[in-house]
């Protein structure tokens, strides 16, 4: 609950900052630390299913063994010349080293996408939307303008099955080459983006002529609050850095 | 940097974003395959065509900033959708919108032709993969390996996204949607300039 409830700019700064810190490390220990820290966090103080957070989770797995094996059958070679041998099968070289390394890569993959899950499953667009306006000083011009942008995403959507179904009445089949497919791609994506332009149009006579200027503004229907609470999320998250610094530096 | 544009050059921007942040999440989908396949170097064929919507929101309103904002928001665009990479998706983004954003402004907003946004899709590449470097620790790689993985991400970027991005724009501009933007202004200028 508490975390659905930080302010969303400061929500995202930190776990930026957060994302951009741990990169100066390849230390698979801290990682894992960081990782449980990370995990707990999310479970205790948000409802967010586990389901959802596991099926969000799981390319991310898969990306991070991409990793561990690209480093293991790639490594760079300069970085082994005095390390410790641990196996060697062919033209495959481990290290000490090089295994942690590999195994820092895959699971900085796995951190990073527990910190953005973080954001993901607690923050609500429209007001991560109105914060970037209220702490972030986007233009509101821009702000709104996106706002409106993102209500269109139903209407694509639906515009595209309509696409689709008048050209399965008109017999027209499934693509087989590649060629069919980049016509068939082609003949979906230009019409699309015609009636995007033509509804953005409209939207933006509709809004100039209901009086919105885009001035800066200094009262809000709805406010996104700056709170003692959103100081305690960055010392959470900074904490859980340094214990999991501490844990990797004694192991 | 928007103070000047119309509000209705602001919205097409983010519809272009909208559209293009629904292709790109559907290319992470295939990127998630070729990753799975190959590691990740499986992302690079098709990194260019993340870099698309810098192309065209450039190639069609002409203006400082085009590029760079087109990418940014189709970034925070994909987040509001709920793709699981989160706000990191928003400083890539950016970084790739400057990148494409350097080129132009170095043509000073003048040159629009297949060369420039070819180079404007390598300058996203670039920008990109140096982020990517430090981001994802390339340094553990063999520098054999990742500059195989730049010279694919480079070519990539030409192709999907400066090839590509005009080919489909030059597709839109047939239909006469873009008629009261810039591309239209200087086409019409060239088609004169050859008539008389």
């Amino acid at each position: 609950m508490w975390l659905h409830t930080i302010n969303p700019s400061v929500k995202m700064i930190t776990i930026l900052l957060t994302i951009i810190v741990l990169a100066l490390f390849l230390d698979p220990v801290l990682y894992l630390v960081f990782w449980l820290g990370i995990i707990t966090i999310t479970f205790t103080l948000s409802k967010v299913s586990f389901k959802i957070w596991a099926l969000l989770t799981a390319p991310f797995v898969f990306m991070a063994i991409g990793y561990v094996w690209t480093a293991m059958l790639f490594p760079n070679e300069a970085l082994l010349a005095d390390e410790q041998m641990l196996f060697e099968w062919g033209w495959l070289r481990l290290t000490e080293e090089s295994l942690a390394r590999s195994a820092g890569l895959g699971m900085r993959v796995i951190v990073f996408s527990a910190l953005s899950l973080l954001f993901v499953l607690t923050t609500k667009p429209v007001l991560f939307m109105l914060s970037l306006m209220q702490q972030l000083k986007v233009p509101t011009r821009l702000a709104y303008g996106v706002m409106a942008g993102y209500q269109f995403l139903p209407l694509i959507k639906e515009e595209f099955q309509i696409m689709q179904r008048a050209q399965q009445i008109r017999g027209v089949g499934r693509p087989r080459t590649l060629k069919e497919r980049v016509r068939q791609w082609k003949s979906f994506i230009i019409p699309l983006l015609a009636s995007a332009i033509r509804k953005a149009e409209r939207t933006a006579i509709a809004m100039e002529s209901k009086g919105f200027t885009g001035e800066a503004r200094t009262h809000w229907y709805t406010e996104i609050p700056l709170r003692k609470r959103d100081g305690l999320f960055v010392c959470l998250l900074a904490g859980l850095f340094f214990t999991a610094y501490a844990a990797s530096a004694v192991l | 940097m928007t103070s000047k544009w119309k509000l209705s050059e602001i919205i097409i921007l983010s519809v272009l974003a909208v559209v293009f942040a629904v292709v790109y999440l559907a290319f992470v989908q295939v990127g998630n395959v070729m990753a799975g396949m190959m590691g990740p170097i499986g992302y690079e064929w098709i990194f260019g065509i993340w870099f698309i919507v810098s192309i065209i929101a450039a190639y069609i309103l002409r203006k400082p900033g085009a590029a760079f904002l087109s990418e940014t928001v189709a970034g925070t665009i994909e987040v509001l959708i709920g793709n699981a990479m989160g706000p990191m998706l928003i400083v890539s983004a950016m970084i790739q919108g400057a990148g494409a954003e350097a080129v132009f402004a170095a043509t000073r907003y003048k040159r629009w032709g297949l060369w420039v946004l070819m180079l404007a899709g390598m300058g996203s590449a670039v920008t990109s993969f140096i982020w990517g470097y430090f981001i994802s620790g390339y340094g553990a790689l063999d520098p054999g390996y990742v500059t195989l993985m730049f010279t694919i991400r480079l070519v990539s970027g030409a192709l999907l996204a400066g090839l590509l991005g005009k080919w489909l724009t030059d597709g839109l501009y047939q239909t006469g949607v873009l008629n009261s933007y810039a591309i239209a202004r200087d086409k019409k200028k060239a088609s004169y300039g050859k008539a008389s």
